[in-house]
């Protein structure tokens, strides 16, 4: 049987029975432990270079924030004492392990505080940001590339593919840029910036209107540049089942076409971007940098922009690690839930 | 057809949504409306009764902020937001920046300036009402001598402080271990003692809310990365501000700021670059000021480092150490077109490392030590220091050929086009530049070391030029051959430099020590271990339709923002009563609360549509 003929009725049935014919437990143990482990390398790895990577940088961090201050030889051997920058280098990896390990990854420079819980504050920010803007992303990829792909050589699917394509091509920043300046700076409709107003309304109405109006213009370009890999992605996929055997029969039945679309053919479609979704959402915090920069938008992105002029080591180094760790385990869901939902992964 | 049970439910719930939305978003956008209207006195209905008249200058920034510490914090906005908080005992003027009155109404320096007495104001209060006394002055020197934590800020401007006391509650003084001419008095923001002695780790105290403080303006509220709330404080000693507040809004990226300086977001944009302050000109309702900055930009010529105790270190080219061969660079460098072509004229022609803005150090254009751009003389003097042309153009001497790196940064679109100039200067005269392009992180990493033959650097002066001068000194030189342990402007020592700073140093007499400092700026020149390019101008904008009443620092020629002072926000005021900007979040709000409803009915309708049509086929 090759996959593009398995209906969806008969996967879920081979599904039942593969859970009955219990010898999967043991490769499926062994499928789930080879992955778990290779996440955890990667995440040792991350942890390692996290420390080594940012410490070959050049520049003293000292001398960049004295740089505009007069400040005396002393001060300066002052504050490298209290950032303990002054110690022996494994001194310091062994610093960033245990901070590491009690998940506190250490003080920020700039800000006094743990990065851990910086972090924790600028989280749901980015979250709500990037959230929103895969939500309404995947939505609208997924819908606009099965109906093209469904009618693919159409003028829809040329407009369809063209004009996501060419969003695809076009850099964040700039797209960004162009947005704030035509629907900020000129026609006045939405903030310049930030993710509240300077003096936010007292209301909670009025406080959830105020975000949302300042989240249109970063969600827009957020989605204009993501949603094209889901429309290609979706509209290939759709293509591969179509002279599917199982469609014919749908058809036999009397379905409208839209039925046989819908019911059959999209759902079997569906499996490859489950993983692309996946992939996308371990990548999403990580991928607000460039729109948070330019929107100002108070996350993790511009937490890391901001670390990165400081240079705030520290910072740097635990957003480093948050974000790999993000798409390592998410990375780690997409093999295993792929696995669960495509009963050919297991054979 | 199988009708979910719960189907019902769920259409009638979206129903009832939709209807919630439609009722609730009117009120909604009513209520928000009034909040972008704050910088006016416009006394809308609005929500929070705090701002109902308040006239609110908002100020786009993207700095960082480390706390808002007086005796910690090093960065550039919370610095100047401290300077609003707290008076110091000596302002600078906004004149020209030369001391006058703070906290202190007169001082005098006795015993040949090693010892200084302060006279403080009658009646000052703190902005919570208690009297501001001598008690405090000297709580805040003793914290900042005797807790070596508390000295991060400005412990340099202390460690030649022997005691401070108060004979009584209007009088301080400052004995030195060593006398002084700059006034001990300045720059030192002074804390309230009531406050901070309560404060269980000073060191540590964020100091960013609801703050007790002494100058034109207190802080009310921190939230990082989004605003910095300051009200004007009442009981400022030369009368309270003619603004209510100043905002601080965050914006990441600096065309974004310019966005919102167009759109009314914010009132004052500063740190433009050119094509952004070219942009702004002519805008309705936004006013450019370039005004006269405290930074200077010059050409550091590595004349090889050498350690305090002379140790040489660094990879200088040799040809460098000559004076003869940096005396010819600054011969054949035309510092007058780099200043048209590459600032675009937006600053004022340089002669040393102390700018324009502070006449009384400054060493004029006219001044007979100054030289004038003169290839032929330049040529003139590497050929009778021996650098004899190659056959390819590049002067030799001792089999060695007269060329040298140059460090730019590859992120300053300056300086990668001052190179673009200075290169076939250079290449005129007969030495050739090898410009390398890197990031500023490599530039300040190499120019530690004294890993360079020349690069471009630039400080802000302050308006004593003391520290300036001492960092040209052999006794700042570092200590290790790492190039820590002293700060070096430009690796320069001469031991006559040396004396005459020790001379200027403790010179009461400012014209006698004006005098001085004009002798060493000449020394240097001569000496040239740099050569300075331009005094930048700081490019400013500012939503003329709403504010007026700036104060310039220095006087006509000056700046805004990031003065040595305070100066700028006191006499601002807003104009009349219109607010010309500012509807354009409750458009942004309308159009969010439309799109929503429209869905919201849009899905109501498809999934109606969708179950009549699937009860049809199925």
């Amino acid at each position: 049987m090759t996959a593009n003929t398995v209906p969806p009725t008969e996967a879920v049935i081979i599904d039942e029975m593969g859970a009955e014919q219990a010898p999967r437990g043991v490769p499926a143990l062994r499928y789930v432990g080879a992955k778990v482990a290779g996440a955890c390398v990667s995440m040792v790895m991350v942890i390692i270079l996290g420390f080594f990577a940012f410490k070959i940088l050049p520049g003293d961090p000292v001398a960049v924030m004295a740089r505009e201050r007069q400040m005396s030889a002393a001060q300066m051997d002052q504050l490298r004492e209290q950032l303990g920058l002054n110690k022996p280098l494994l001194e310091q990896f062994w610093d960033y392990l245990v901070n590491v390990f009690t998940l506190n990854l250490g003080e920020s420079y700039v800000y006094k505080t743990s990065v851990a819980s910086l972090i924790g504050q600028y989280f749901w920010n980015t979250i709500l940001l990037t959230g929103t803007a895969a939500v309404l992303a995947i939505a609208l990829g997924l819908w606009l590339g099965q109906k093209a792909g469904w009618r693919h050589g159409s003028t829809f699917d040329k407009i369809t593919s063209g004009s996501s394509l060419v969003l695809w091509s076009v850099p964040t920043f700039w797209l960004g840029l162009i947005l704030l300046m035509i629907f900020g700076g000129t026609l006045h409709w939405f903030p310049t910036g930030g993710m509240v107003s300077p003096d936010p309304p007292a209301d909670a109405m009025g406080r959830v209107l105020d975000v949302a109006s300042h989240m249109v213009l970063p969600v827009i370009t957020m989605v204009a540049v993501v949603y094209a890999q889901y429309v290609m992605v979706m509209r290939a996929s759709l293509m591969e089942e179509m002279s599917a055997d199982y469609l014919t029969t749908a058809r036999a039945k009397g379905l409208r076409e839209d039925l046989v679309r819908r019911r059959h053919a999209v759902p079997n479609a569906l499996l490859p971007t489950v993983t692309l979704v996946f992939m996308h959402l371990g990548g999403l915090i990580a991928g607000a940098v460039t729109v948070e920069t330019v929107f100002s938008w108070p996350g993790l992105g511009k937490l890391t922009f901001e670390a990165i002029s400081g240079p705030d080591l520290p910072l740097l180094q635990g957003t480093f690690v948050v974000f790999s760790a993000v798409i390592i385990v998410m990375n780690l869901f997409a093999d295993l839930l792929y696995r669960q939902l495509d009963p050919r992964v297991r054979s | 057809m199988r009708i979910r049970p719960g189907a019902r439910t769920t259409r009638a719930f979206s129903l009832a949504v939709a209807a919630a939305m439609m009722v609730a978003l009117p009120a909604g956008v009513a209520d928000a409306a009034p909040a972008p209207q704050v910088p006016t006195a416009d006394a809308t209905a609005s929500p929070s009764p705090a701002k109902a008249d308040a006239q609110t200058l908002r100020i786009a920034t993207s700095g960082f902020v480390d706390s808002f510490n007086p005796f910690t914090s090093i960065y550039l906005l919370p610095t100047n937001a401290i300077r609003y908080m707290y008076e110091y005992l000596v302002q600078n003027s906004a004149v020209d920046g030369s001391p006058t009155a703070g906290l202190a109404a007169e001082w005098k320096a006795e015993d040949g300036g090693k010892k200084w007495v302060y006279t403080l104001h009658d009646g000052m209060k703190w902005s919570d009402g208690q009297p501001i006394t001598s008690a405090d002055v000297v709580y805040t020197y003793r914290q900042m001598m005797t807790v070596p934590a508390l000295g991060t800020a400005n412990g340099n401007l202390v460690s030649n402080f022997a005691a401070v006391d108060a004979p009584d509650d209007k009088t301080v003084v400052v004995t030195l271990k060593t006398p002084q001419a700059p006034n001990p008095g300045s720059e030192i923001p002074i804390v309230p003692k009531h406050v901070w002695e309560k404060v269980s780790d000073p060191a540590t105290f964020a100091n960013d809310s609801d703050v007790v403080g002494s100058g034109p303006f207190t802080l009310v509220s921190y939230k990082a990365n989004q605003s910095i709330v300051l009200k004007a404080n009442p009981n400022f000693w030369r009368g309270a501000p003619k603004i209510d507040r100043l905002q601080y809004i965050y914006y990441t990226n600096s065309d974004a700021q310019v966005q919102a300086l167009r759109s009314g977001d914010v009132d004052l944009v500063t740190a433009l670059s050119p094509t952004q302050f070219d942009a702004l000109k002519g805008v309705d309702g936004i006013t450019t000021h370039s005004g006269e900055g405290r930074r200077y930009t010059s050409l550091s010529l590595n004349p090889g480092f050498k350690t305090r105790d002379g140790k040489p270190f660094g990879t200088a080219n040799p040809a460098l150490a000559d004076v003869a061969v940096r005396q010819a660079i600054r011969l054949g460098t035309d510092t007058d077109t780099l200043l048209k072509k590459v600032l675009d004229g937006k600053g004022v022609l340089a002669t040393s490392f102390i700018p324009a803005s502070f006449p009384k150090w400054h060493l004029a254009d006219d001044d007979p030590a100054i030289v004038t751009f003169d290839p032929a003389a330049a040529k003139a003097k590497l050929d009778a220091d021996g650098w004899k042309p190659g056959p390819d153009g590049i002067r030799v001497k001792d089999g060695k050929k007269l060329q040298l790196r140059m460090m730019v940064d590859a992120d300053d679109l300056t300086e990668q086009s001052a190179a673009e100039y200075f290169a076939p200067w250079m290449k005129n005269i007969g030495i050739a530049i090898d410009v390398q392009s890197t990031d500023s992180d490599t530039i300040s990493a190499k120019s530690t070391k004294g890993d360079y033959d020349i690069y471009f650097t630039g400080w802000s002066v302050n308006p004593d030029p003391d520290y300036q001068l001492g960092i040209n000194t052999c006794m700042n030189l570092p200590t290790n051959t790492d190039g820590t342990g002293g700060t070096s402007q430009d690796g320069y020592c001469n031991p006559k430099f040396d004396a005459l700073y020790n001379q200027q140093r403790s010179e009461l007499d400012e014209t006698k020590r004006q005098g001085i400092v004009r002798d060493m700026l000449r020394m240097n020149y001569a000496d040239t271990a740099q050569v300075a390019t331009w005094y930048a101008n700081s490019l400013e904008a500012y939503r003329s339709d709403r504010f007026t009443g700036f104060t310039l620092q220095p006087e006509k020629t000056g700046i805004i923002a990031n003065q040595a002072g305070y100066w700028g926000y006191l006499t601002v005021h807003a104009v009349g009563a219109s607010d010309q900007a500012g509807s354009g979040a409750n458009v942004g709000l309308i159009v969010v609360g439309g799109i929503v409803v429209v869905i919201v009915i849009g899905g109501v309708i498809f999934f109606l549509m969708r179950r009549r049509r699937m009860a049809d086929v199925e």
